[in-house]
């Protein structure tokens, strides 16, 4: 048997960001040491369904319209396994005596799906309540990190500087917000005259559902957009002469917060939205093929370690970044994004991105201290074997004195 | 690929350097590239060694150095030009696997290991159905090319757009070469070949599938053959180079080490 340990990379998933996952996904996949791990892809679809096969491998294959036809095989995750066994998924198929059963055992889960159901502490909490080992944040630090509300509370308890925001709830029936309850609301939360405003769904990443509104017709708007995504949205003051800044952060092998090249996004738009972000190098529809046109995030048109930031600016991004990722107790390859205004220099922390489109590879090898999107994927996974297994001491009754039932 | 007057056998080919210290590694496309075929890959070794990145003879920025070479020609060329440097670990990408082959087996003292990544050299197994229809092709190509100088008609050219293959079709001044290429079968000059050698072939490669690899492995005394899934053989340079990467520090390790 091979001693290789078996890496199930899940991507794709019942997300807005489903298409980007799926390339995040691959990318991981690609970058495994095949000396050391082997790599097992694991689509979920728009459904919810998990497939497996070597055709999720091959980005011409998506989308997967028909799985069944290219070879896939479905698989279920075990998670009623005894905790000491192996994690396994289980597959049926089809035979000349009937349905047959079988299992696919595999060491350790990669979270690559973006956004909800899976960036969200929803599926980090399922694995660590099967027991299952998985790479990157805990529970606790991808749930509080997805809604920016929070996140931005968690930042102002640490003095760190924030925009004021006034958060959205989707209305009870349909999608529409009453325009003068809005503006008393605005005046509360920022400012009589608070226009431009900047419009985002709560619980959303990779910039989807975000729009900018010049006035109260347009926020409106915004806001129905917004709503068809998520039950909740920010609203914040734009910031001016606007540039964006984002960096990544993780904790090294040897326990030390690290940081990463810091880049400037280029964007031709005022804001940079999904489109901006992901289909640089292509249009909708796209890839098509193995290499390009869109690698996804990594793909990005961008200026790194870009000049025109100060020695004092730097140091605002990289502290605050490390500041989030400890008090947050982040883990894996996280990227945290800011907001300046160029004019004024004045820098704001965004948000907090736990599964970064392409785990933000291309910010670690262009580091002053270079990480391999090879030696990344390794310290992600072994960094996830160790916090999984640190995550319970005793489980039994008895270790804690709390035993009822006896068996005498 | 350069369409280019031939060139003076000794005009040194193209070359760019990546790193400055170390051992010494020679890169060597494939066929129909250039240099830049290694720009994903050479670039993450550039701390391990001294990197030369050659276009060879007739790609790239090098002229043709003769309609009529092999690749044994190729060898040769390359090994006037290293003598008495080295030896070098070659590392080569399908037609340049090809040409390292040659290198190790006619001058050992320039090459100290072999990286061959999809490497081409050895004829596939075919069916007999397929090696007579191949046989009815090849006749019928005499044929039309025979009318031709007999008939002045033009069959020929209507032949190669049907049966030649695109490499064939766009080989330019380099058809002869082409054809010497792709009809040799290096199992004796992979016999021959001493120096530890990496093997790395994409499972879905159909070029030179990884079926070569573990054929080539059994002929090579030093060789240890790695198949990589979901590459195929030209993806594997780029959407596969961290997982080549892996691979060829774990074998240069291990060589480096030993020596």
């Amino acid at each position: 048997m091979s001693d290789k340990k078996v890496i199930a990379v899940v991507f794709g998933g019942r997300s807005v960001e489903h298409d980007v996952s799926i390339l995040t996904g691959l990318q991981f996949i690609e970058a495994l040491d095949p000396t050391r791990y082997e790599g097992l892809p694991v689509y979920v679809d728009a459904l919810g369904q998990w497939w497996t096969g070597d055709a999720l491998r091959n980005r011409t294959g998506y989308p997967v319209t028909s799985p069944n036809d290219s070879g896939l095989q479905q698989v279920h995750l075990d998670l009623a396994g005894p905790a000491s066994h192996r994690p396994r998924f289980s597959t049926r198929q089809k035979g000349m005596l009937g349905e047959k059963t079988s299992v696919l055992e595999f060491d350790l889960i990669v979270p690559a799906i973006h956004g909800s159901n899976g960036e969200d502490g929803t599926l980090q909490g399922l694995l660590e309540f099967a027991g299952i080992p998985f790479a990157g944040c805990r529970t606790l630090g991808a749930a509080a990190t997805m809604n920016k509300e929070f996140a931005k509370t968690a930042a102002r308890q640490h003095s760190l500087n924030v925009l004021p925001e006034l958060t959205v709830e989707k209305p009870a029936k349909g999608l529409f917000l009453d325009p003068e309850v809005l503006g008393r609301s605005l005046s509360d939360a920022l400012s009589d005259d608070p226009f431009p405003l900047i419009v985002k769904p709560s619980n959303l990443g990779s910039s989807v559902g975000v729009s900018k509104a010049d006035d109260m017709d347009g926020l409106v708007a915004s806001l129905m957009t917004v709503f068809r995504l998520d039950k909740s949205a920010i609203v914040e003051p734009f910031v001016p002469n606007l540039v964006e800044y984002n960096i990544a952060v993780r904790r090294a092998p040897d326990g030390n917060v690290q940081t990463s090249a810091i880049e400037r996004p280029l964007s031709k738009t005022e804001v940079l939205d999904f489109k901006n972000k992901y289909l640089a190098g292509g249009t909708p529809g796209g890839p098509k093929l193995n290499t390009g046109p869109s690698e996804g995030m990594a793909s990005l048109n961008r200026v790194l370690d870009p000049e025109e930031l100060s020695g004092a600016q730097e140091a605002q991004i990289r502290e605050t970044s490390t500041t989030i990722f400890v008090a947050l107790d982040l883990a894996g390859s996280v990227r945290i994004d800011f907001l300046c205004n160029s004019k004024t220099s004045e820098l704001w922390f965004n948000e907090a991105n736990t599964i970064p489109g392409s785990f933000a590879y291309f910010l670690w090898e262009a580091a002053k201290e270079r990480v391999s999107f090879l030696s990344l994927t390794s310290d992600m996974i072994e960094e996830g074997f160790r916090l999984s297994s640190a995550r319970l001491g005793a489980t039994d009754a008895s270790s804690g004195g709390a035993t009822i039932f006896s068996g005498e | 690929m350069a369409d280019q007057p031939t060139n003076h056998p000794d005009t040194p080919w193209h070359q760019t350097t990546i790193g400055d210290s170390g051992p010494s590694f020679v890169w060597l496309h494939g066929w129909g590239q250039d240099h830049t075929a290694f720009s994903k890959l050479a670039p993450l070794f550039a701390a391990n060694g001294r990197h030369r990145l050659f276009d060879q003879p007739g790609f790239g920025k090098t002229p043709i150095a003769s309609p009529e070479a092999d690749t044994r020609d190729y060898a040769d060329r390359l090994a006037k030009m290293l003598a008495g440097s080295g030896p070098h670990i070659f590392v080569g990408h399908s037609f340049g696997v090809r040409v390292s082959i040659q290198m190790a087996a006619h001058h050992p003292e320039l090459v100290s290991a072999i990286v061959g990544i999809a490497g081409a050299g050895l004829q596939r197994k075919r069916s007999l159905l397929f090696k007579l229809k191949a046989r009815a092709i090849k006749t019928w190509g005499q044929t039309t090319r025979a009318l031709d100088r007999l008939l002045g008609t033009s069959l020929r050219s209507g032949f190669e757009a049907k049966f030649g293959s695109e490499g064939y079709r766009t080989a330019g001044p380099l058809r002869t070469t082409f054809v010497k290429v792709v009809t040799e079968d290096l199992s004796p000059q992979a016999a021959q070949t001493n120096c530890p050698t990496c093997l790395i072939y994409g499972a879905n490669d159909t070029e030179t599938p990884p079926e070569f690899g573990r054929r080539y492995a059994a002929l090579m005394p030093s060789a240890e053959f790695h198949e990589l899934p979901g590459f195929d053989h030209w993806d594997i340079m780029n959407r596969g180079a961290y997982q080549c990467e892996a691979i060829i520090k774990q074998f240069l390790s291990k060589t480096l080490n030993h020596d």
